[in-house]
């Protein structure tokens, strides 16, 4: 069982001063194809997490292991291995893509730096050059043909026309740049691919095409994701498991199917229940959480979600409910997940969603 | 109607972007105006607004209030009008407030270039606050110590404040997360119940137009393609686009 697990983390921390942003996150992402989906609102700390992983911000605890290395001990060559083994698609495509380097240029630095680039082509110049379509003599026209041809086959697999290479990002669409985010993380072949809220700063209709994308290329590439977002609705079809996360800690992890279908955290129910619906049946079961969510720095006593849960008891302002199994791989932080479980709902709130079994 | 729009075109350089032979608001009900990025649902706010000839457009056509024509008013009526009577709100609430005053100092400013003397402004901004659910201690904040949708609320209180009568919200909850959204909504569905306004919300999601708008019409590259009370829209849809819009919605159960 141990052996299918790709990146197995262990109760991660972080802290910012004397914020506790992460505190106690575990989490277990199978090899590919295999998904898990990491949630929760902003200030949750689940992009924190994120770059935890990567580790470009510093854990302050807890253990990090892919495919059974120690992550946190790696150095030098071994974490450069890492970071190209783990990738990382943002949610801002406009901000993750030079505005200065063509298409073709911004995936071909990848493959130079990467040392992954064909007929030996090192360096940024060569290959930004090179597929920027300038002169270039002999032996290097035959590298930029080289690399040319990977970029082209890379903007193919991420759906895009090979001929936008020689584009600028800001004459591309959203959605566009996004695939080219996509795609640039494909370069180096990663095992993992970290999606940090990729569709949110897009409509829609490109949102649809973007998560058709991941669908299929981690069905193809044998890809294991974390899917980072606060929309539940995007999780079906691309995550098996789901970690809820709330003012850094895990308020509910399992299978995502049975939390989407029957949520045991008060917390949960309320992200479901906020994701806008189409048919009308479905949207009388609104919840809605009064304020934003606090920040870590002032956490309350008792359960950190105690001031806006709709199902708070007296219990709840004053011990912190540890994380407890509740039902087979189902792992919950409530002390009212029992009865959660059993139908309990908010006032107002029915006890069932239309179209649920 | 409390907002009518007729034959309204919007072009750049010959260029039409955004055509709406035929749009009404009444008061007491929101109205959506879907499509994808670049259907021109914002050009034809901003053409409400008498805001797209200031970004180069040729506009024409009528848009009328209680049925009083705003085509061709001079700046200075059509300001009296924007701002008091037809209040908007936008996608950034952060690009919306100058982020090197307080918040309270943005909002009595409005008020006060709207004839409130220093004392009512605040009075009514404080009120304001309190009805989009909001401690009027925010108004001594800076925008960056507010978060998105705290900030959208500020924004929403100010059009109450005004005492405007048509609420124009583009995109106003695309950036933020869905409990956020969700809080938003119910909010812009409680302006529309107890006082009556009347607003015209534009959103590329389908699912959140379902949520809000009594009559929806769908653009496409310019053109209003459908359009008709939502649940009908959406439930029997006649156009392709429409269907493609409706298909794009991520669903939680599949």
């Amino acid at each position: 069982m141990a052996d299918d697990i790709v990146l197995d983390v262990r109760d991660l921390r972080v802290n910012f001063g004397p914020v506790r942003a992460v505190d106690g996150v575990s989490l277990a992402i199978s090899r590919g194809p295999f998904g898990v989906a990491l949630v929760g609102e902003s200030g949750s700390g689940k992009t924190t997490v994120g770059r935890a992983l990567l580790r470009l911000v510093p854990a302050a605890g807890g253990t990090i292991a892919f495919e059974g290395q120690d992550v946190l001990a790696l150095r030098g060559p071994q974490l450069r291995a890492y970071r190209r083994a783990v990738q990382i698609v943002f949610q801002d495509a406009d901000n993750s893509l030079d505005p200065r380097m063509r298409i073709g240029a911004t995936i071909g630095e990848v493959l130079a730096a990467h040392g992954l680039a064909d007929h030996g082509l090192a360096g940024r110049g060569l290959a930004g050059r090179g597929l920027a379509g300038r002169g270039l003599a002999g032996h290097r026209k035959a590298g930029r043909g080289a690399v040319g041809d990977q970029v082209a086959a890379l903007l193919a697999e991420a759906a895009l026309d090979p001929a936008l290479a020689s584009r600028y990002p800001h004459q591309l669409s959203g959605g566009q740049r996004q695939r080219v985010a996509i795609a640039r993380a494909l370069a180096v072949g990663p095992r993992l691919l970290i999606l940090d809220e990729p569709t949110s700063a897009l409509d829609v209709t490109a949102q649809a095409r973007i998560l058709a994308l991941v669908r299929r290329l981690r069905d193809e590439r044998q890809l294991a994701c974390l899917l980072i977002t606060h929309n539940l609705a995007i999780i079906p079809g691309l995550c098996e498991q789901m970690v809820v996360l709330y003012l850094g800690r895990v308020a509910e992890a399992g299978p995502a199917g049975e939390l989407l279908a029957r949520p045991a955290h008060p917390y949960t129910l309320a992200l479901r229940s906020a994701v806008p619906e189409v048919d009308a049946a479905a949207r009388r079961s609104r919840i809605i959480l009064p304020g934003d969510t606090p920040h870590a720095a002032t956490l309350p006593p008792g359960c950190p979600f105690h001031p806006r849960c709709p199902l708070v008891v007296e219990i709840c302002r004053t011990s912190v409910p540890q994380p407890r199994t509740v039902a087979p791989g189902r792992q919950v932080a409530c002390h009212r997940a029992d009865e959660v479980l059993s139908g309990l709902r908010p006032p107002g709130a029915p006890a069932q969603l239309a179209g649920e079994p | 109607m409390k907002l009518e729009i007729r034959d309204l075109r919007v072009s750049f350089g010959g260029h039409p972007v955004a055509s709406v032979p035929e749009l009404a608001v009444d008061g007491g009900e929101i109205v959506g105006l879907a499509g994808e990025s670049g259907s021109g649902k914002s050009m034809t706010i901003l053409a409400v607004l008498g805001l797209a000839q200031t970004a180069g457009a040729t506009v024409t056509g009528s848009v009328r209030l209680d049925g009083q024509e705003l085509a061709g008013l001079s700046g200075v009526r059509l300001r009296a009008i924007r701002g008091a009577r037809i209040a908007a709100i936008f996608q950034s609430p952060s690009l919306a407030f100058n982020p090197v005053f307080r918040v309270g100092a943005i909002v009595s400013r409005a008020l006060r270039q709207h004839g409130l003397s220093a004392a009512q402004a605040r009075e009514r901004a404080d009120a304001a606050m309190r009805s989009v659910l909001l401690s009027p201690d925010l108004l001594g904040r800076y925008p960056a110590q507010l978060s998105g949708g705290q900030l959208q609320r500020v924004a929403i209180a100010l059009a109450l404040a005004l005492r405007a009568e048509v609420l124009l919200a583009d995109e106003p909850t695309s950036a933020l997360d869905v409990t956020v959204q969700a809080e938003v909504l119910e909010l812009l569905r409680e302006l529309r119940d107890s006082r009556g306004m009347a607003v015209l919300f534009v959103s590329h999601d389908l699912a959140v137009i379902a949520e809000l708008c009594d009559r929806v019409a769908v653009m496409r590259a310019g053109q209003v393609v459908e359009q008709g009370p939502t649940g009908q829209v959406l439930a029997a849809p006649r156009h392709d686009y429409t269907r493609e819009l409706l298909a794009a919605v991520p669903r939680l159960r599949n």
